[in-house]
């Protein structure tokens, strides 16, 4: 990486007034992982180290909703006793970031800033319908968090002159996080899912519900359709199976160095239902059941077989090379 | 860019330094600490090589901002134990055989510290998802994660108190067959300096001594080639080919020579003695000649004051390619009008092997089954990208570099040079990993050539980039196979076609090719073969050595068959291997091998049979035991 400066801001407020003093000459970086990766990104700027601000280091509840810094770790949020019991999804995507090197060092902030579209994290944050609070120059706005995303790699929020200070949800009654790679670590995912789900009891009428896929699209992409059968219904395994099946012929998969589009269209339909029966708390099918698990499990040649009329999985090529991180800025 | 004032506490001393503020804390251990105990592997943390500890916690430095660790305090393998102050956990690495080539031991060790400080008693799962961020090709994770447990359980031994630095009692002696040896059992290595662990006793068939160079590889003393330097050294880095097959009209060199800080620019003109090397067939131009076959082909060496200027010049040297079209798969190669990559042709070589009579064989076969398998390209992935270093020592040059055969290399700078091989002298540094992969040239060339020019001493290290399109890799292999048998499941006749993928240049393909065609059909006995095995030239990245040498392609494709024609005949896949398997003192390889001794196979196949059964019968009873659907 390159750099002309190295400043590191102890407060929020702190760091903004350091980059309005570098006035567009400066850069938030906060773990590092991804933006040590990008040589000439950050050449001529100064770098504004923010990762020691600790009042953007929490993860709490407050009333209904579950609110989480922007700089806490990956490693937080996996070991995070909270998180585990009212939003796993949240810390099953974080477990399964990089490795624990990269899980101790990225931020949430950070895989979010990094605009990958299938940023583990991110994904279970659109699940969560999350939105995201930017600092800037103005003050704070609160945005929804898919409106941070201008394409691959790239942000809405601008790194020179603002900060992406936390998240915040409604606590779902249950979520899960599902991901297949070709490996347990170090390994980005070839397709991954979250799914949360709320429910307000009168007999599934007020059902909402979240589900988010990557990398279908150039941003986190949420299955509409799916959600759409689900809303306003009490959550069945026909019910499930049906918006599962609508998830993967509404998602539109791009070939890619992990993996060809088809098998990942034919694998949404399974990630997109393991979520759904986990997120629901519907004991999963004898073949769910002895799929290799959830969290951060890396999905393996059992998926294969799961796939309808097809069982050589496509096309697979190495991964690729290069950044594996958890991201951050 | 100007440098920062960094201060933090390393390995419990305090360190102040002035850095570049967008420099890793690798580069700053490394280079400006001279710590070299922490490895560089990919630069990128997919390896965990660099792994050192930051309040306690494992980072990769290699994507850690050194000014993140001001005020912190790091823990790198030089503070951790020394060669006469072993830490348990590297006591248990060397008892427990997890030390293989070294490379990866630093940080594996370090990140089993941080485990055991937070969890002293970690089970197995617990230490293979702490460990899953570092990555080791030599020893696999049994041996290291055997190892994690044995110091976690020396830790809670009764001399858990015992001080890091206890020096074991000389003279002790092995084997260290048990894990029940007191946590004062030294470790059992030979003296490698003052104070060091004792000598081993020899001749104890059976028992397991430490291995020779264990105890510096866990101290992260061992010296690999990217770890040596010399004073006034220059730094090379190479410019190859965006370009799969192009011709080359001109090398212009002329404004990197007058570059600031360059030393020495060389190019094939610069080569006075025989200008192409090969392990087997001198096909290949030590720098390109006219012409480059493979994207990734050196065409240029520059060597400059710091890596950074030898970086910048590479972008001065003006290449005129023409590219041409290329070719990428062996049926293109050998179709006709394809375009020609060597003078000779792009068919490298062929290969019959004849037996029997296949074709009555075939003929009189009740069951046969055939099938067409490809294999890809792998590459080795040494966690050590290639590295050297070469000097001039009077009118000697010497490299000290990665090497699995310093006398071929040696002969190769020599007849590159013009010179006689007395004035060459190759030793080979630790090597972090080879696999085959380290057996071509790789650095050598270059550091020799701009060693001579510069009349300075000159190190080139591999970029992990550089590493995966430069070297040789594992042949991408195309066979058709087609296996008959009678009614029983004898075999009774082989065949297979075979095509290898030998990318711009030959390496090791004749032997690797030869290998193919007489271990077509494994450890299997069938009287009647027939073999075709070749060669192609292609545009793709080299293929050369690399562990199996040919035979583990093959085998994918004799298995498949195998167990294709078990199904057909009603045995298991096992009686099918146990009834065609080599029979030592019976047995013929297809080229005519007497198979006088034991070949293990049949012996191999009895015991993985017994301990599958335990193993089914124990989770087969844990499963009843735990009452799960």
């Amino acid at each position: 990486m390159r750099c002309s400066g190295y400043l590191f801001a102890h407060s929020a407020g702190e760091a903004l007034s350091l980059l309005a003093e570098l006035d567009g000459a400066g850069r938030v970086i906060a773990g590092g992982t991804d933006l040590m990766l990008a040589p000439g990104e950050a050449a001529s700027a100064t770098l504004v180290d923010i990762s020691q601000i600790q009042e953007l280091r929490y993860i709490e509840q407050r009333g209904e909703r579950l609110h989480v810094g922007s700089l806490c770790t990956h490693e937080d949020l996996a070991t995070s006793p909270l998180l585990h019991e009212r939003a796993a999804a949240l810390a099953a995507a974080a477990a399964a970031v990089g490795s624990p090197q990269i899980r101790s060092v990225g931020t949430v902030g950070g895989n979010v800033m990094n605009a990958l579209p299938a940023a583990d994290t991110a994904i279970a944050l659109a699940a969560l319908g999350a939105t995201a609070d930017v600092l800037g120059p103005g003050g704070t706005r609160e945005t929804d968090l898919l409106t941070l995303y201008a394409g691959v790699g790239r942000s809405t929020v601008d790194p020179a002159r603002e900060i992406l200070t936390g998240f915040s949800f409604r606590i779902p009654r249950g979520s899960s996080f599902q991901r297949l790679a070709k490996r347990k670590a170090l390994a980005l995912p070839v397709l991954n899912a979250a799914a949360a789900l709320w429910d307000d009891g009168e007999g599934g009428a007020r059902t909402e519900v979240g589900i988010a896929v990557g990398p279908v699209a150039t941003t986190p992409w949420r299955a509409t359709e799916a959600e759409r059968l689900v809303r306003g219904h009490a959550p069945t395994r026909e019910l499930i199976e049906q918006a599962a099946r609508t998830a993967m012929t509404t998602a539109v998969c791009r070939d890619s160095i992990r993996s060809c589009a088809l098998y990942r269209q034919f694998m949404v339909e399974v990630l997109v239902r393991r979520a759904l029966l986990e997120a629901t708390g519907l004991a999963p099918t004898g073949r769910e059941a002895a799929g290799p698990g959830t969290r951060s499990s890396a999905v393996r040649g059992r998926a294969h077989r799961a796939a309808p009329g097809r069982t050589d999985g496509g096309a697979f090529d190495q991964d690729a090379p290069a950044s594996r991180r958890g991201g951050d800025r | 860019m100007s440098a920062q004032r960094l201060e933090f506490t390393l390995n419990g001393g305090t360190c102040t330094l002035d850095v570049d503020p967008g420099a890793s804390l690798l580069d700053v251990l490394r280079d400006d600490l001279g710590l070299t105990g922490t490895k560089r592997g990919c630069s990128e943390g997919e390896c965990g090589a660099c792994t050192v500890l930051v309040d306690g916690t494992p980072v990769d430095s290699c994507l850690y901002p050194a000014m993140k660790a001001a005020g912190k305090n790091v823990l790198t393998i030089e503070g951790l134990g020394d060669p006469s102050h072993l830490h348990p956990i590297q006591r248990a690495f060397i008892e427990e055989g997890a030390v293989q080539c070294g490379f990866c031991t630093p940080g594996m060790v370090l990140t089993a510290k941080a485990l055991l400080d937070r969890d002293p008693d970690p089970d197995e799962q617990t230490i293979r998802t702490a460990i899953s961020g570092n990555l080791c090709r030599c020893t696999g994770y049994e041996k290291i994660a055997r190892s994690i447990q044995r110091a976690a359980t020396k830790a809670a031994g009764p001399s858990a108190a015992a001080p890091p630095d206890e020096t074991p009692p000389a003279g002790a002696a092995s084997p260290l067959s048990s894990g029940e040896a007191p946590p004062s059992t030294p470790v059992t290595t030979p003296s490698l300096g003052p104070g060091a662990a004792p000598v081993a006793p020899v001749g104890h068939v059976g028992s397991s001594p430490a291995r020779l160079d264990a105890v510096p590889k866990v101290c992260g003393t061992a010296r690999f080639s990217d770890d040596l330097s010399m004073p006034g050294m220059l730094y090379a880095k190479v410019l190859r080919s965006p370009h799969a097959h192009a011709r080359i009209h001109y090398v212009d060199c002329s404004k990197a020579r007058s570059f600031p800080g360059v030393r020495a620019v060389v190019t094939s003109a610069d080569v006075p003695g025989r200008p192409n090397y090969g392990i087997i067939t001198k096909d290949q131009p030590y720098l390109a000649i006219d012409r480059v076959r493979f994207e990734g082909e050196a065409v240029a060496a520059v060597a400059a004051d710091t890596p950074s200027l030898a970086r910048q010049a590479l972008e001065l040297i003006e290449v005129d390619y023409e590219p041409l079209p290329g070719v990428f798969s062996v049926d293109d190669s050998l179709a006709d009008n394809a375009p020609r990559i060597h003078d000779n042709g792009n068919l490298l070589l062929m290969r019959r092997v004849l037996r029997g009579d296949p074709d009555a064989a075939f003929a009189q076969a009740d069951l046969i089954v055939e099938e067409t398998f490809r294999t890809p390209l792998i590459e080795h992935a040494y966690i050590e990208p290639e590295a050297g270093l070469a000097w001039l020592d009077e009118d000697v040059l010497v490299l000290h570099c990665v090497s699995q055969g310093v006398h071929y290399q040696r002969g190769e700078i020599a007849a590159m040079l013009g010179w006689p091989v007395n004035r060459v002298r190759v030793k080979q540094a630790t090597v972090g990993g080879a696999f085959g992969g380290k057996i071509d040239l790789s650095v050598h060339p270059y550091i020799a050539l701009l060693a001579v020019k510069a009349g300075r001493p000159v190190k080139l290290v591999y970029t992990r980039e550089e590493s995966m399109i430069a070297s040789p890799k594992r042949h991408p292999i195309t066979v058709r196979m087609r296996l008959g048998s009678d009614r029983s499941g004898r075999l009774v006749a082989g065949e297979a076609h075979i095509s290898a993928d030998s990318g711009a240049y030959a390496s090791y393909s004749y032997a690797v090719v030869t290998r193919t065609a007489v271990c077509a059909f494994g450890p299997y006995d069938i009287p009647n073969v027939r073999v075709e095995s070749l060669a192609a030239f292609t545009n793709n990245p080299i293929a050369g050595a690399m562990r199996g040498f040919g035979t583990p392609q093959l085998a994918f494709a004799h298995e498949q068959l195998i167990d294709m024609l078990a199904a057909k005949t009603g045995l298991s896949p096992l009686q099918m291997r146990k009834l065609n398997g080599f029979q030592p003192g019976q047995a013929h390889t297809p080229s005519g091998q007497y198979i006088a001794d034991s070949e293990g196979l049949l012996a191999t196949l009895e015991r993985a049979t017994e301990a599958a059964t335990t193993a089914t019968a124990a989770a087969t009873g844990r499963r009843e035991g735990n009452d799960a659907p």
